[in-house]
């Protein structure tokens, strides 16, 4: 559980910068390589590579090993790991106030 | 708004405000739903200190027999306006911030907002960052979700 944890922190982290989302908007449409992701964000591609350096720690991003210019791919399953963190706790408090509800029925008029 | 690694929950009460607030820190209410369907919380196993520093623990029991305990500690407490408790232990601390707004009609709205707060989320630009563009991500996680 710590584990997973830790690693969720990671990607809440990674996901907290407006530039890396856009870069991860980016690649929901396909691979791009440094060079296409530097071009729309007036970035110079060391600065990308920053980016894309916590993205690939996070694993919301791989990148290919075999071309040289190494294109990044999104990792949609972390995405939605950090969806379902939300799902859950969501579920919980909906739960709870469903069952709120009940009880203040029951409070406040018996069988109303 | 759903933002990311933060939840808000709202919900509308046929009851006022005051009783709500009690609802959700007296244990003689708490018992009676602070728990999924399935599940019950016991009496003597929730602890409410109502007061900035105090506990405010539960535990949940499941139809299995299994437990769940939460440990959390008050930070404010504004009856019958808001309440905030912190749990340190999950997921490198979570705020629970709940406010109850009168809705003036005998009914009141419940507005429940939870942060989870690791280190890099306390960063005063990690901070600025989730102030941005943040609908437009809320439809791209939602359309990325729905493909699935």
């Amino acid at each position: 559980m710590a584990v997973v944890t830790d690693e969720l922190s990671l990607v809440f982290a990674a996901l907290a910068d407006p530039t890396r989302r856009a870069i991860l908007e980016r690649l929901a449409e396909g691979e791009a390589t440094v060079h296409q992701l530097a071009e729309p964000f007036a970035m110079t591609q060391q600065a990308v590579s920053k980016h894309l350096k916590v993205l690939e720690n996070a694993r919301l991003i791989s990148r290919g090993r075999a071309a040289q210019s190494r294109p990044c791919a999104l990792e949609p399953e972390r995405l939605a790991e950090a969806v379902g963190w939300i799902e859950r706790h969501r579920q919980v408090w909906a739960q709870r106030h469903d069952r709120l509800a009940a009880h203040l029925q029951r409070l406040q008029g018996g069988a109303a | 708004m759903t933002e990311v690694g933060e939840l808000t929950f709202s919900r509308i009460h046929e009851a006022g405000p005051e009783l709500l607030f009690d609802c959700m820190t007296r244990p003689e209410h708490l018992t009676h739903f602070w728990g999924p369907a399935g599940t019950t919380t016991p009496l003597d196993g929730i602890v409410v200190d109502l007061r900035p520093g105090g506990a405010f623990e539960t535990t949940i029991v499941g139809g299995d027999g299994g437990t769940h305990t939460m440990r959390a500690v008050y930070a404010e407490i504004d009856r019958p306006r808001r309440l905030v408790w912190i749990e340190p232990g999950v997921e490198g601390g979570m705020r629970t911030e709940i406010t109850f707004v009168d809705l003036g009609d005998g009914r009141t709205e419940v507005v429940t907002h939870q942060t989870n707060v690791p280190a890099a989320f306390l960063a005063a630009q990690a901070r600025a960052g989730f102030a941005t563009s943040l609908d437009r991500f809320d439809a791209y996680l939602a359309d990325l979700t729905r493909d699935r």
